[in-house]
């Protein structure tokens, strides 16, 4: 395998993780946007999602890698799964939010994000009680198609995860950009206050955030199921770990600035791979995230926030 | 027996149940002969010294440290390190003086002799305290002057890579396997060895300790700079608190708590492996101190215990009486409970009840009773008409020089808030500045208290430049403020506020805190004197309310307050933001007539007002902004006469109120 | 006013004393009167609950047969157990196992224990047993320091072993299995991974000393996160140093995703790894034909194939209504160590003490499912022997079936 190959295979590596921390950090900067809260039960709701994909795809008859589709019946079942994980993830968050989260709307101090840890332990545990401890084999369709350049080799899925990344991304960012709820959101984000006084329901726009952040939980939940054939209770931790890095990188309540991230953390992390050691990867990463607070705390396309407090 | 217990003062029998619980503490491996149970008691001490560690960082100072358990680790490794055969290097001259010091042993070896670390556990328990605190300090010194829900996300990156350096760098700390070969502390030429009684009253010990540093710094100068800065940061910087610094004192402490406990705790041990301070761990403390209540010394040692007791003890017995009714009844089922497996879900249903439920916790901090001495409850009360009051307004009379704003520019991106601001505010003078909503009134008090940034031009205060000094050391100067929606401290009493508002005037720092040196006392007592004598210029309006927290108060005395605040920190310039927004008639003239006082004391006075009324009846000269713009400067009747100015209100067709009554 | 909430309070407070008194005594009272109490210590909280469980079922198994004949010359074996998994530590947890240890040694009527699961666990009790002379035998710790000499003052100040093992320790399964690479595979050149945890890591370096000495060339070694989720980076980096093999240290919280990217990026590498890789989560959760051809190993003689373990396998399911492992295994055969030891005192007509029961384990030969047991000085086994499993799927029998790791052979000796 010649050096090129090499990179190239690894830049193939990290820009699939990086797609799915990208889908992970963008619910992190919409409802940090909007509440200044870093939410932790983002972390779960993703591992939740990928195992709501995974009984969608079960009850769908597919079990293990055993049945391969090609063509229209692929994508409709892709579709069905994507749309079901998507509602079912995005509920659960508009659930946490008005269960746990608008009765500490008002309180000041960090009351809020301990909550939201408690109810990533909650989620967590659900899980690791009902479910299991041990790793669950994820229910796969896509044929094992692959394309060869030199020795490096980029499969079907990869693509898949890639398209699938973009085309939401696109989605969520002509939304914040052009629709009238987008417009609001921004409006909040900006100053709920005076965007209360200009008519936004704030309630409704937290709401959507939430909704919107959990259903692309989700999605990257049930992606990273198929790109990895396996979930776990345990895989929100890291990967939110990772994603919110990625939100802060890149600048938290900037959409863009969430994909740039997501992006540069995946490809650190398979580069830190490839030429330093995965024994370190972790402690690349946070210097990375103290470095960037240190240096640029608005991140690389964050517009400078007005330190409110 | 009750109504005989209900008639002891309630400091008496804070007492009584201190001693009690203390009694017990001591009695109880005497009168509960067995050894596991004081084991796990003596972990659950060790844990109520983690979470009195962390109840400084989250309870006092209201920074969420998610990664706690890292400096649990560095105190855990700094006494494994030193006291096993882990780290032997070569034998030479310069270990000499460490042998004598008995440090380190020589031992022979064919291939050269080497070194072995025999640090006494003793030395250790504070060493590896500072140890911790310096990490403390290293970790905390880039993050903590960022946002605090930053910090939580940082510290949790710390809680992750202390491990994984420890796991990786396997030659110091042996990695993943785990120490081995860590001595047992030894008191009088006797080693603790395996019993757990030895370990159990250390653990008590330390515990009994940290409550007494915990109250201690609580109840100090240091304490309330902590909660100041929980409750509001930006008024705590604007009331002389240097953040970074008060923050990282927090994290400091907290750490060194934690560094010290480690030390304890693999000393019990007498191995440790990285796995032992992972993630859990640090929510664990966290869930105890949430349980017990933020802020509350007893609350999160009983919180600990609790949690500690729950799940070493209890649940393991309730589910094995279900399963002794299952055979009782024949119910094979009931076999199958296990309540063990269940306790993390049972700890996030904790941290979500309690903080949708009861924030304060099992047993809430309570609010400190900072009752008044006789003597301080007779200090003077006056309505107006001052007479000097040592520190205030001698400064006007002693020939300095006033505020002096040139050319400041201030813009939020595009926006221009204050364009090329000229204003200058002689010494003993009073300027009100007026003019719309959003004409920049407000950005022009946060330039001058270093809130906002300039983007350009200076200020000068008797000749000090301020622009770009932060907002502890423009109040140093003698720069004191108060905010257009009232920015006190909540949670804390009156009295507190107004003390706090002392904060750059007093000088306690955290080690005569915790000592109380007789220096420290007179200068509490006279802090407290100060106070009252400051509340005492609102007559009977604050004075009886002095303990009461600031949340139960009315508008008016809010404002009232945090007028006092200001002057508690005996300014040299008063900038007062709508100081009678929200007041009737009648107390907007009584708070109209003591500003004048106190001017006529020789305080300098910087006003934003919108009644008129009250700017005619104080100002000298008033400088009207529109837009960022200064549009007019002169004396109030010439102002209202200013066309522009007229213009400037009338034209939006927002009346104000004040033209029109005045 | 004041009054009726504080006597209340007072009342529910007396109430709480009394009930947790109650706990502590009321329980300990069910013994029938010739009784012995072995405690068992496992970590049934947290990431290794579904491994303790087969354990513990494993081992009450054989004191439940012992019980139904009427005991050992009239003793009934009564099983208390411990859990030394907590969820402060998400894991085991050696405070609580130095707690749990404690608890069994201030118990009188405990004569002797079975654990702990996890080395971490072990090295925190091993000194307080030793104090309490109380012999414990673990079906499944292996990192070697616990009986190593070398630490004896350490793990058994009072001098005599106390910690058994009915399994082999990692400081032969890692070289034996670089033999078998050596001189069964013949491979030349490999590279080795581990999963950061004790057990991984201590079974790697095992590995590699021996495969230097054997003259396999170690292309490079890494460390995976158990916790991350990809290791197609590391992987692709083996793919581009080509080594003729993998080795693999670690359980299969990390060992289920590498298996299943190994396929996807060097799907013809030879892949190892110790007993970690041998279970059923590896058969199920990583899915045919991604985990066929991996290696794995046991450190005790296989033995579940034949006529007896048939018997046995076959009761054990209907009993706890999940497939036994080889753990569950060498927890059986740690049962019928103490049973025997117990059979020894009692026949001389003696009281079973600890003392007694502890010198009987150290003498034993016992015929147990894995073999012929007994014990050296250090408390390890006299017969190290090594098994060597590969997984090629059966399809004659259900997918999790631990039927689907082909026994192999025993791998060569130092």
């Amino acid at each position: 395998m010649s050096f090129s190959d090499l990179l190239l295979q690894q830049t193939i590596n990290g820009l699939s993780l990086g797609a799915m921390y990208a889908l992970l950090a963008l619910g992190f900067t919409l409802v940090y946007g909007i509440l200044e809260l870093i939410n932790f039960a983002h972390f779960n709701v993703f591992m939740v999602g990928s195992f709501i994909g995974m009984w969608t795809l079960q009850l769908m008859g597919i079990n293990g890698q055993a049945v391969i589709m090609t063509g229209l019946p692929l994508i409709g079942v892709m579709v069905v799964a994507l749309v079901v994980t998507m509602l079912s993830s995005g509920l659960l968050g508009v659930l946490i939010e008005r269960l746990s989260l608008r009765p500490l709307r008002d309180v000041k101090g960090p009351a809020a994000m301990i909550t939201t840890i408690g109810v990533s332990y909650v989620l967590f545990n659900i899980i690791l009680l009902t479910v299991g401890a041990d790793s669950k084999n994820y229910p796969n369709p896509l044929p094992p198609i692959q394309f060869a350049i030199g020795d490096a080799v980029l499969r079907l899925r990869e693509i898949l995860i890639w398209m699938i990344a973009i085309l939401l991304m696109l989605g969520l960012h002509f939304f914040v950009q052009r629709s009238k709820m987008g417009k609001a959101m921004r409006a909040t984000a900006q100053d709920p206050e005076a965007a209360r006084m200009m008519g936004v329901e704030v309630d409704r726009v937290i709401i959507i955030a939430f909704f919107l952040g959990s259903a692309l939980a989700g999605a990257g939940g049930l992606i990273f199921g198929l790109y990895y054939n396996f979930t776990s209770f345990i895989i929100g931790f890291t990967a939110g770990l990772r994603a919110f890095t990625a939100a802060v990188l890149g600048g938290i309540g900037n959409v863009p600035g969430a994909m740039l991230g997501g992006v540069i953390i995946g490809l650190i992390e398979a580069m830190g791979g490839q030429f330093i050691a995965t024994a370190w990867t972790d402690v690349i990463i946070f210097s990375i995230l103290v470095l960037v607070l240190v240096f640029r705390p608005a991140g690389l396309l964050g517009r400078v926030a007005p330190n409110k407090s | 027996m009750s109504r005989l217990f209900a008639r002891v003062s309630l400091a008496r029998r804070h007492q009584i149940l201190t001693l009690l619980v203390a009694a017990a503490a001591i009695a109880f491996p005497l009168v509960h002969d067995n050894d596991a149970d004081v084991d796990s008691a003596a972990n659950a001490a060790a844990y109520a010294t983690l979470a009195l560690g962390l109840n400084i960082v989250v309870g006092f100072a209201g920074l969420l440290d998610l990664g706690y358990a890292a400096f649990f680790a560095i105190g855990a490794y700094a006494y494994g390190i030193l006291t096993s055969f882990q780290v032997m290097p070569h034998w030479g001259p310069l270990w000499e003086p460490f042998a004598w010091l008995q440090l380190v042993q020589r031992v022979p070896q064919p291939g050269g002799d080497l070194v072995r670390f025999t640090v006494s556990f003793w030395i250790m328990l504070p060493v590896s305290a500072l140890i911790a605190a310096g990490f403390g300090v290293l970790f905390g010194a880039p993050t903590l002057r960022l946002r605090g829900d930053y910090l939580a996300i940082v510290t949790l990156g710390f809680g992750e890579i202390v491990p994984i350096v420890v796991r990786n760098v396997d030659s110091v700390t042996n990695g993943a396997a785990g120490l081995n070969g860590i001595q047992a502390p030894r008191l009088f030429g006797h080693s603790f060895g395996v019993a757990a009684w030895p370990y159990y009253y250390v653990a008590i010990a330390l515990v009994a300790l940290l409550i007494f540093v915990s109250v201690r710094l609580r109840d100090s100068r240091i304490g309330r700079a902590w909660m100041a800065i929980r409750e509001d940061e930006t008024a705590a910087a604007a009331m002389g608190v240097d953040r970074t610094r008060t923050k990282l004192l927090a994290f400091a402490i907290g750490a060194a708590f934690a560094g010290a406990t480690g030390t304890f705790y693999v000393a019990k041990l007498q191995t440790a492996t990285p796995e032992m301070f992972g993630f859990p761990v640090s929510v664990m403390i966290l869930v105890m101190v949430v349980l017990g209540g933020m802020g509350s010394v007893w609350g999160v040692v009983v919180g600990a215990v609790l949690l500690q007791l729950l799940q070493s003890w209890f649940l393991e017995d309730i589910s094995g009486w279900i399963h002794d009714l299952g055979n009782a009844i024949n119910q094979p089922w009931m076999q199958q409970v296990d309540l063990t497996q269940s306790i993390e879900l049972i700890f996030g249903q904790i941290l979500v009840f309690m903080m949708l439920f009861r924030r304060d916790g099992l047993i809430p901090a309570t609010r400190k009773q900072s009752s008044l001495s006789v003597e301080q409850q007779h200090a003077d009360v006056r309505r107006g008409g001052f007479v000097g009051l040592e520190g205030l307004g001698e400064f006007a009379h002693q020939g300095h020089s006033g505020l002096e704003v040139s050319g400041v520019t201030v813009r939020y991106g595009g926006l221009v808030a204050l364009n090329a601001i000229d204003l200058s505010v002689p010494v003993g003078g009073v300027v009100a500045v007026i003019g719309p909503n959003g004409s920049g009134k407000s950005t022009l008090f946060n330039v001058i208290t270093g809130l906002t940034p300039a983007d350009g031009g200076a200020i000068r205060f008797d000749g000090d430049g301020l622009l770009g000094l932060p907002p502890h050391a423009i109040l140093r100067r003698g720069v004191a403020r108060t905010f257009q929606n009232i920015r006190l401290f909540t949670n804390l009493s009156v009295l507190d506020n107004v003390l706090i508002g002392q904060h750059a005037r007093l000088k306690t720092g955290p080690i005569a805190a915790v000592f109380r040196p007789p220096s420290t006392r007179r200068e509490e007592a006279a802090a407290r004197v100060w106070a009252s004598q400051i509340l005492g210029l609102f007559g009977n309006r604050l004075l009886p309310r002095a303990s009461q927290t600031v949340s139960h108060l009315s508008y008016a005395n809010r404002r009232r307050v945090e007028i006092a605040r200001a002057l508690a920190s005996r300014p040299k310039i008063l900038l007062l933001d709508e100081p009678t927004a929200g007041m009737n008639p009648a107390e907007t003239l009584e708070l109209a007539e003591q500003i004048k006082s106190l001017h006529a004391l020789g305080l300098t006075i910087l006003l934003i007002e919108h009644k008129l009324d009250v700017v005619t009846r104080l100002a000298d000269k008033v400088v009207v902004l529109d837009h960022g713009e200064k549009i007019a400067e002169g004396t109030p009747d010439e102002v209202r006469r200013n066309e522009a100015v007229l213009q400037a209100y009338l034209g939006r067709g927002t009346l104000a109120k004040g033209m029109v009554d005045a | 006013m004041n009054n009726r909430p504080f006597t209340r309070r007072t009342a529910v407070g007396i109430a709480a004393g009394v009930v947790a008194a109650g706990t502590l005594g009321i329980r300990r009272v069910w013994a029938a009167d010739k009784s012995v109490t072995v405690g068992i210590n496992l970590s049934l909280t947290g990431a290794d609950a579904e491994s303790a469980r087969r354990i513990e079922n494993g081992a009450t198994m054989a004191f439940d047969e012992a019980n139904a004949k009427g005991g050992i010359n009239g003793y009934k074996i009564v099983v208390t157990p411990f859990d030394d998994g907590s969820a402060t530590a998400g894991q085991y947890d050696p405070a609580q196992a130095a707690t749990n240890a404690r608890k069994m040694v201030s118990n009188k009527a405990t004569v002797a224990a079975i654990g702990p699961q996890m080395s971490g666990a072990g090295k925190a009790m091993a000194p307080i047993l030793s104090e309490g002379n109380l012999a414990i035998i673990t079906p499944s710790s292996t990192n070697p320091d616990i009986t190593d000499p070398k630490f004896a003052a350490q793990y058994r100040p009072e001098g005599k072993a106390i910690y058994f093992r009915t399994v082999a320790t990692d400081a032969f399964q890692g070289p034996y299995m670089a033999n078998y690479y050596a001189d069964v595979l013949h491979v030349k050149s490999v590279y080795l991974l581990d999963d950061s945890g004790a057990y991984g890591v201590g079974l790697a370096d095992a590995y590699q000393g021996q495969a230097e000495k054997k003259g396999i060339k170690i292309l490079g070694r890494d460390r995976l996160d158990p916790k991350a989720a990809d290791y197609s980076t590391v992987l692709t980096k083996i793919k581009s140093l080509n080594p003729q093999a993998i080795y693999y240290g670690g359980v299969l919280q990390a060992g289920v995703k590498l298996a299943k990217q190994a396929y996807d990026i060097v799907p013809k590498m030879i892949k190892g790894g110790g007993d970690g890789v041998y279970g059923p989560e590896m058969l199920t959760a990583v899915g045919y034909p991604a985990n066929e051809g991996w290696y794995a190993t046991v450190a005790s003689p296989h033995v579940t194939e034949e006529a007896k373990m048939a018997a046995w396998v076959k009761s054990y399911k209907t009993k706890y209504n999940v497939d036994p492992d080889d753990y569950a295994v060498t927890a059986y055969d740690a049962a019928m160590v103490i049973l025997a030891a117990l059979k020894q005192v009692t026949d001389g007509g003696k009281e079973p003490t600890r003392d007694a029961i502890r010198d009987a384990i150290q003498a034993v030969k016992v015929n147990t499912l894995q073999g012929p047991v007994s014990f050296d000085a250090n408390g390890d086994l006299q017969d190290k022997t090594i098994s060597v499993f590969q997984i090629k799927q059966n399809k004659d029998i259900t997918p999790g079936d631990m039927a689907n790791y082909h026994y192999i052979g025993v791998a060569p000796s130092v």
